[in-house]
């Protein structure tokens, strides 16, 4: 009799441990539907379509992390390492490549789908960074402005006279295309005469803006401003034709590249699988994923750049997109090496007017 | 010793949610290269900039408030809808004000006069934003100044007389108080310089903002942060000591002054001019997006972009939540800082001095679990928000008269009663003025900068930003359009929070 509630006791304690175990149990069959964090910029678009079926097929679901601009975004992964707040990145570009690379955060992983991309998107041959995208950074004009006007033919137009207070661009401490823009004048111009063309803009009356949207929304003159050039990227006429409002739709888009010799610079978006991850084969298959067929196809309308698969289609309003023939294309060890540099000369010159000191 | 127990999850919550992650990035940059950030000449510059752009803000809305606040004793047509408008702009993502202002005086505006680019755009746009920060309180307090001006007068002073010695000595304190607290906003404020003034109006904040985001200049920062505190620790010191003084010396709320109804419709059409005039930048915003009228149309099933009803449920649901949180939170810190506890009082007010990307990189470092979770995203709006709430909520709590709740226990009223029907009624006015403020400070997109942003959580800010990302009519259209529906909602929400029995 006494034995009894012994018994019970003990067969409470090992009811108690079965059920804990079977809640283990169920508790790893439900995290076993694997959650990938992706941490991107916060351009990054895609159809939930092909979202979708990526969960259904693999079983691994995504949760997308926007960490603002590219540079941004970079920085936060950068100062996560060690506790990577996500599993894979996507969105750094070759300006920041080797950012990236030198931080060390990146693990390395060679996609099969690797031998199948355009051969100029290979700018890591390591393959620590898997390119994923390319475009141009381009200015753009606004075709009604320019109606009977005549269009600057290169760089250096920009400072004279006739072309007085109609350029906007970014700053390139704190917006990718601003930063392109600033190394394709050090391209165009050479080391040392780039900060001279920049002192010429500035008497010029450029207009300096912080980022993309607040150049194109508030100071192009599409959307009002007084600014005809503007800092953007070879696609944005496609967008633009794209999106148009008016009925009936237009044939052509209102605004049109300029496409001068070395005055385009060439960006390449990368994604990485961040150190640390627990889910190596999952991130593995989600950067497969990212240069399958439909994603890179679904590419251009997401996010306006272009696929970086070979083989990829088009849609048809691309045909706007035009690809300039010698874009500036710096290697990302140099960019790497003196980006600080310029933007502080930059800095100086044009936003604090001080005289360039070469 | 109660009021410890109140302060105690506050504290608890400012230690978690704001000073251990801050803590964490300002040691990164301990080090040698404090130092080169002090000696730059340029970064003096900045500080000199943004004490000019905070000391001119708040002279500028306490001259407007002024008036606008004896206007707002009388009774009139709309009185609740234009005390609502001063809150409404708190809504409205800057980038979205600035394409308001560039469309009504930017270089090709409608009025033909370009102010881009000058001081007198930024202080517009700082009293656009910042006026409701003294006109609220203002409002709500200037009865109380009746019945010392009454005794003087019945005493012999001439109304010039009693008005100067009596009641000036008595509202100074009170306009100071809302001065300091509008220099704080605009001392540390962001984004309006930056896309009003271009680059060469940038505050200290933006040189924070650029250090660490794009930079992870670490020292640098850290130095900024520091000069930064140097000036708003003791403006905030100075707001508090103010705060407490002005609210001892004023009585109850009273409601508003009936008028004849010539004189109240004569207010209505002065008073509608002048907010009209200072708010015409929002306006122009909505003519503009009465110009796609696609857009109105698209943006409720748009298949690019978050599509408006989504975008509009999660800025309800994170504002719900992010007070849910808030209230309780307010509601501990108000109450412990009435009975006295005077170091709360200070750090409560901490989270609207730093930085948010300097919080929101501690985050990163201080919680790498929680990265991207909703339980972060409430708690960082929670916190941005609950300090306006309890600071209206004060001045009321402190207002009451004492003899009303002695009155109650000697009565026999329970404590719960005595709180329910007496403190409550007291309270209530200025707790929904806080309210108001909070929630805008909530729907706006405070909270964005400090944490990692969803795209399923997209708000109707963020809805609006997405868009203006894409080149395109449309786009621009439907960013418009969001906008202006930010502000539909925001005010509806306002007025139905503000608004109280006038009779």
């Amino acid at each position: 009799m006494l034995v009894k509630p012994k018994v019970r006791g003990w067969s409470l304690l090992l009811g108690a441990v079965l059920w804990g175990i079977g809640f283990q149990g169920f508790m790893t069959g439900w995290a076993q539907a694997t959650t990938l964090t992706v941490l991107t910029h916060d351009s990054w678009a895609m159809d939930k379509g092909l979202v979708d079926q990526f969960e259904a097929q693999t079983g691994i679901k995504l949760r997308f992390l926007k960490g603002g601009d590219a540079g941004a975004m970079l920085n936060k992964a950068i100062l996560s390492k060690g506790a990577p707040i996500a599993d894979v990145i996507y969105g750094f570009d070759n300006t920041l490549l080797s950012r990236a690379l030198a931080a060390g955060i990146l693990q390395r992983y060679l996609s099969p789908q690797l031998k199948n991309l355009r051969a100029e998107t290979l700018l890591d041959p390591q393959g620590y960074a898997t390119p994923v995208d390319y475009g141009f950074v381009a200015l753009n004009y606004d075709k009604d402005y320019f109606r009977n006007k005549p269009l600057p033919t290169r760089l250096a137009d920009l400072a004279k006279p006739e072309f007085a207070k109609l350029l906007v661009v970014e700053n390139p401490a704190t917006s990718s295309p601003g930063l392109a823009f600033l190394l394709t004048t050090v391209a165009a111009f050479g080391e040392d005469r780039y900060l001279g063309f920049w002192a010429d803009l500035r008497k010029n009356g450029v207009l300096v803006a912080n980022g993309w949207s607040e150049a194109y929304y508030t100071h192009f003159t599409r959307a009002g401003g007084d600014r005809p050039l503007v800092v953007s990227y070879t696609t944005s006429p496609a967008a633009e034709l794209f999106y148009s409002e008016a009925r009936p739709k237009p044939s052509t888009p209102p605004t049109g590249n300029l496409l001068f010799p070395k005055g385009t610079f060439f960006q390449v978006e990368f994604a990485g699988i961040l150190k640390g991850t627990q889910n190596l084969a999952a991130a593995q298959k989600f950067i497969d994923w990212l240069l399958s067929k439909p994603v890179q196809e679904a590419i251009p309308t997401q996010m306006w750049v272009f696929p970086a698969l070979r083989g990829a289609a088009l849609p048809e309003v691309f045909k706007w997109a035009e690809t300039p023939s010698q874009p500036v294309r710096l290697s990302p060890e140099w960019i790497a090496a003196n980006r600080d540099r310029w933007i502080e000369e930059w800095t100086r010159t044009v936003l604090q007017g001080q005289a360039p000191s070469r | 010793m109660s009021r410890w127990l109140l302060a105690l999850p506050v504290l608890a919550f400012l230690g978690w949610a704001l000073l251990y992650p801050l803590g964490r990035i300002l040691a990164l940059g301990l080090g040698e290269g404090i130092g080169a950030t002090f000696s730059n000449p340029y970064y003096w510059g900045r500080l000199g900039w943004s004490l000019v752009y905070g000391l001119g803000s708040s002279l500028l809305c306490i001259l407007l408030a002024l008036p606008l606040a004896y206007a707002f004793r009388y009774r009139f047509p709309g009185r609740a809808f234009l005390l609502t408008a001063s809150t409404v702009p708190f809504v409205l993502p800057t980038v979205v004000v600035a394409i308001g202002f560039l469309s009504l005086v930017g270089p090709r505006g409608v009025l033909g006069v370009n102010l881009y680019g000058t001081p007198g755009i930024l202080f517009w746009a700082s009293v656009l934003y910042n006026l409701g920060l003294v006109l609220r309180p203002l409002v709500a307090l200037l009865p109380g100044l009746e019945p010392p001006l009454a005794a003087a007068r019945t005493l012999g002073a001439t109304p010039l007389r009693a008005y100067w010695r009596v009641g000036v000595p008595l509202l100074m304190p009170g306009l100071l108080s809302g001065g300091s607290l509008v220099f704080l906003y605009s001392f540390t404020s962001f984004g309006v310089p930056l896309l009003l003034g271009g680059i060469r109006w940038g505050t200290l904040e933006v040189e924070t903002y650029t250090a660490l985001a794009y930079r992870l200049a670490f020292p640098q920062a850290t130095a900024l942060v520091l000069m930064q505190l140097a000036v708003s620790l003791p403006v905030l010191l100075l707001y508090l000591r103010l705060q407490e003084r002005f609210a001892l010396q004023v009585g109850t709320f009273g409601p508003p002054r009936p008028v004849s109804a010539r004189g109240a419709w004569a207010l209505t059409g002065g008073l509608g001019m002048v907010f009209l005039l200072l708010y015409s930048p929002l306006l122009s915003l909505f003519f503009r997006a009465l110009q796609y009228p696609g857009a109105w149309e698209s943006v409720w099933h748009s298949t690019d972009f978050t599509p408006a009803g989504l975008a509009l449920g999660h800025t309800l649901a994170f504002a719900g939540l992010a007070l849910l949180m808030g209230v309780p939170l307010a509601g501990l810190y108000a109450y412990a800082v009435w009975r006295g506890n005077r170091f709360l009082d200070g750090l409560g007010l901490l989270p609207l001095l730093v930085s948010p990307v300097a919080v929101g990189l501690g985050y990163l470092l201080a919680y790498p679990g929680l990265r991207g979770s909703l339980f972060l995203l409430i708690a960082a709006y929670a916190l941005l928000s609950y300090p306006l709430l309890a600071r209206a909520w004060l001045p009321s709590l402190r207002a009451m008269p004492k003899s009303l709740l002695e009155a109650a226990r000697v009565l026999g009223a329970t404590p719960w009663r005595r709180f329910w029907r007496v403190e409550w009624p007291l309270v209530q006015p200025g707790f929904r003025g806080g309210l108001a403020l909070a929630l805008a400070a909530v729907m706006g997109e405070f909270g964005a900068t400090l944490v990692l942003q969803r795209p399923e959580w997209t708000t109707l800010s963020l809805a609006i930003y997405e868009r203006l990302g894409r080149p395109g009519q449309a786009p621009f259209g439907e960013a418009l359009v969001l906008a202006a529906l930010l502000c539909l909602v925001g005010s509806g929400l306002f007025l139905g929070i503000a608004r109280r029995k006038e009779d």
